[in-house]
């Protein structure tokens, strides 16, 4: 086996000539040659409007390049379905969205779908300690998910995330709603998982990264281009 | 019971617009500047009859099948046209599905109706089938309507929970589900409701045209019940039919919502 073939190994997703473009729109992405290496920790920056965003969504398959193929775990994109693959590359919106219902009823919702019925559903002794990891220990599972604050659905839609046990973790901006205190046990929640399990994390935040557990990769997106720096 | 139908003649139509030249007051009146419109409406519906008329009398004499068809698919084709031109939501095309789908469940239910519970032989006699037909195309025209712009409107206002739901493992059924639930619903209700007031609140135009045209009361009811029915099992079939096309049509080949919100107000 040569080098290269253990490099393409290693990356879990791959853009190889990616162009992507908004209807009307000049192109946001041409010819985008990239990898995403299995188990790091990158930070997605860029000025606004650069395509951070839509980066995130692409892999996601929220949208689609006009042209070139992103690969996962070395497959093309074509061959998982797209609910399976949504699953396992889990984005969580900038704009948290909770549903009419419960904490509980939130949380568990996603093991409803025909897609996720393999899973085991968690019971509530692991969601309250899920909970109470991102500072949510205040908030019951009874509680009406649309009560609480936006920072508070913002740390319940991470778990709620994380209970599919995905491959990957896409977060944009996780933390813009929260007090300091909630945005390092939010972080502090994501850097154990990169560290203990290996998850693969790219998070798009405009914040500067204090924490020195981990040191973070960082792809900066600029003018249609997206560099790796350090 | 039958009697002789009092003929109306066109002195006596002239006299009819009578009304038309006081809605025309009122507009003036009150400044609702409608009198071009209330003068373009009158000498369309003066128009479209006459030619209606005229057009039925040369079917019904013709006779034939194919003809028949012609007029029930050109029904059609402007039933589409007209649902297409309410939709505000121009981004997802469905002319063409949303005909197949209308040709196919109008002819059955048409066929149901015509040929197997009233009888006709044949069973496109033009006499009952045409204007059967447009009651059916015109009544569930407004439903499949109503349903489309109600579906498109809350898939691109609920974006964020659609989408939400995606990421979370969801097929696109799953994600719009309870938006073609309410979009089922809305086209639903207006057929359920004219079922619940029809006989107390209002007596249907063509129970009214039968009356007046000398049919027993008794007769006329029975071919409204059999429109009533007809009309809320064609509503729910097409509603059930077109939302579900349209929103198919809605999801990329990834399941992705295309949709897109309004301009400049999205993250990019």
């Amino acid at each position: 086996m040569r080098i290269a073939d253990c490099e393409i190994k290693n990356n879990i997703i791959d853009f190889r000539d990616v162009t992507f473009v908004f209807e009307g729109k000049t192109p946001l992405f041409s010819d985008l040659t990239l990898s995403i290496e299995k188990g790091a920790f990158y930070l997605v920056q860029g000025p606004s409007g650069a395509g951070k965003t839509t980066f995130l969504r692409l892999i996601t398959r929220l949208e689609e390049p006009v042209s070139g193929e992103i690969r996962f775990q070395d497959k093309p994109f074509d061959s998982y379905s797209p609910p399976v693959l949504r699953r396992s590359l889990l984005y969580i919106q900038q704009t948290p969205t909770v549903m009419d219902g419960s904490v509980a009823e939130n949380l568990l919702m996603p093991f409803s779908f025909k897609n996720n019925s393999h899973l085991t559903q968690p019971g509530h002794e692991k969601l309250g300690a899920l909970l109470r990891e991102v500072h949510l220990e205040d908030v019951g599972l009874d509680d009406h998910a649309m009560n609480l604050s936006v920072g508070q659905i913002q740390r319940l839609c991470l778990v709620r995330g994380l209970l599919l046990s995905p491959e990957m973790l896409l977060l944009d901006e996780p933390t813009s709603a929260l007090d300091r205190e909630s945005a390092q046990a939010v972080m502090a929640l994501i850097e154990r998982l990169n560290v203990e399990s290996g998850l693969t994390i790219l998070i798009v935040t405009h914040k500067t990264y204090g924490q020195d557990r981990i040191k973070p990769r960082y792809l900066v997106i600029e003018e249609g281009r997206i560099e790796e720096s350090s | 019971m039958t009697h002789s139908v009092i003929e109306i003649g066109p002195y006596q139509l002239l006299l009819a617009l009578v009304f038309i030249l006081a809605a025309g007051g009122a507009s003036l009146y009150h400044g609702l500047r409608l009198e071009k419109d209330l003068l373009v409406g009158t000498i369309r519906t003066f128009a479209q009859l006459f030619l209606l008329g005229y057009v039925l009398k040369f079917v019904f004499r013709l006779d034939s099948v194919w003809l028949v068809l012609a007029v029930f698919l050109f029904m059609i084709v402007f039933a589409v046209r007209i649902i297409r031109s309410r939709i505000k939501e121009k981004q997802v095309s469905f002319f063409w599905p949303m005909l197949i789908s209308m040709t196919i469940s109008y002819a059955l239910v048409a066929f149901l109706i015509t040929g197997v519970v009233i009888g006709a032989d044949p069973w496109w006699k033009p006499q009952y089938f045409i204007p059967l037909a447009g009651m059916l195309i015109g009544n569930s025209m407004n439903a499949v309507a109503i349903s489309l712009d109600r579906l498109l409107g809350e898939l691109k206002k609920r974006r964020q929970e659609v989408e939400m739901m995606l990421c979370l493992g969801a097929d696109y059924r799953e994600a719009s589900k309870d938006m073609v639930k309410n979009a089922m619903r809305a086209g639903m209700i207006p057929s359920i409701n004219s079922m619940m007031a029809v006989g107390v609140v209002f007596i249907p135009g063509m129970m009214t045209g039968q009356i007046l045209a000398g049919a027993d009361p008794l007769i006329a009811i029975r071919y409204q019940i059999l429109v009533m029915v007809m009309l809320v099992g064609s509503t729910a079939i097409l509603s059930f039919l077109g939302v579900r096309i349209v929103c198919r049509r809605c999801f990329g080949p990834a399941q992705q919502l295309l949709l897109r919100p309004e301009k400049n107000s999205r993250n990019r």
